[in-house]
């Protein structure tokens, strides 16, 4: 009966496209593995590998950056699966699809310590904004977001803190499996997280 | 008002009195505040997603 309930919902949630977001380095990539071992098919091309600052892979799709230049034909593909979109870019989604989506919220400090960690690596100019300038104009930037995201008819979002989420996962977990219909594997999901990969923590 | 004076060509300073009546400001002084005032805003607000932008391309999330 278990069986053939999942069945049902997978069913349902058959065309819904679910998206991981959030600012970069708030744990959109650990989100998206856990949800690919929980069962669900993430849109992912690859082109962006493994390297030291995802190294369990980025989980994205090249063309998600399009959205902006009105490049959305790819959504067709994303139906029934999981692609990760960065929160900057969620305000180009089109009407026509159904979007759960997860977004991811992390300590603001361990974001942009993660940020500059990353810009050094892909050596990228330091750009000249203060941790505290940045903070201001990303907590600006999510609020417009929330506000755009929650006006939507065709979108359903949870958000998961990250934080949170490493400290105590089987509720989070519980909670993500009943946003998505109860379509995940919640013991391969949660066997994904890994707290060695929390190296930006702030006591 | 004990405001500074800013020069104005005399044609556009009517177009504005006009304009100002029309619109329901107090005086063109209030009406050419407000313009001024929301020019800045309008001006902020775009360096603040230039900023973002930026960093968001840094990271490589953008292209």
């Amino acid at each position: 009966m278990k069986r053939l309930l999942k069945v049902f919902r997978k069913k349902n949630h058959s065309r819904d496209i679910t998206i991981v977001s959030g600012l970069p380095r708030s744990g959109t990539s650990m989100m998206m593995k856990m949800l690919e071992a929980g069962g669900l098919l993430p849109l992912t091309d690859n082109l962006r590998t493994a390297d030291d600052d995802n190294p369990k892979g980025y989980y994205e799709f090249e063309r998600v950056k399009k959205l902006v230049d009105g490049d959305n034909s790819w959504l067709a593909e994303a139906e029934g699966k999981v692609v990760k979109v960065i929160s900057a870019l969620l305000l180009y989604l089109p009407p026509a699809y159904t979007y759960r989506i997860i977004f991811m919220k992390r300590s603001m400090p361990e974001i942009l310590a993660s940020q500059k960690k990353m810009l050094v690596r892909r050596k990228e100019d330091a750009d000249d904004t203060s941790d505290e300038e940045m903070a201001g104009l990303y907590m600006e930037h999510l609020q417009q977001v929330d506000a755009w995201v929650n006006s939507q008819p065709n979108i359903m979002r949870l958000d998961i803190n990250f934080n949170e989420l490493l400290e105590d996962p089987k509720p989070h977990i519980e909670m993500i499996n009943k946003f998505l219909d109860g379509i995940l594997d919640s013991e391969k999901a949660e066997a994904v997280i890994d707290p060695k990969l929390y190296r930006q923590r702030k006591k | 008002m004990f405001g500074s004076k800013i020069k104005i060509e005399k044609e556009l300073l009517s177009k504005a009195t006009q304009y100002a009546e029309k619109s329901g400001y107090s005086s063109v002084d209030e009406f050419i505040s407000h313009l001024i005032e929301k020019e800045i805003s309008r001006q902020d607000e775009s360096l603040s997603e230039d900023k973002v932008k930026k960093r968001l391309q840094g990271l490589g999330y953008l292209s």
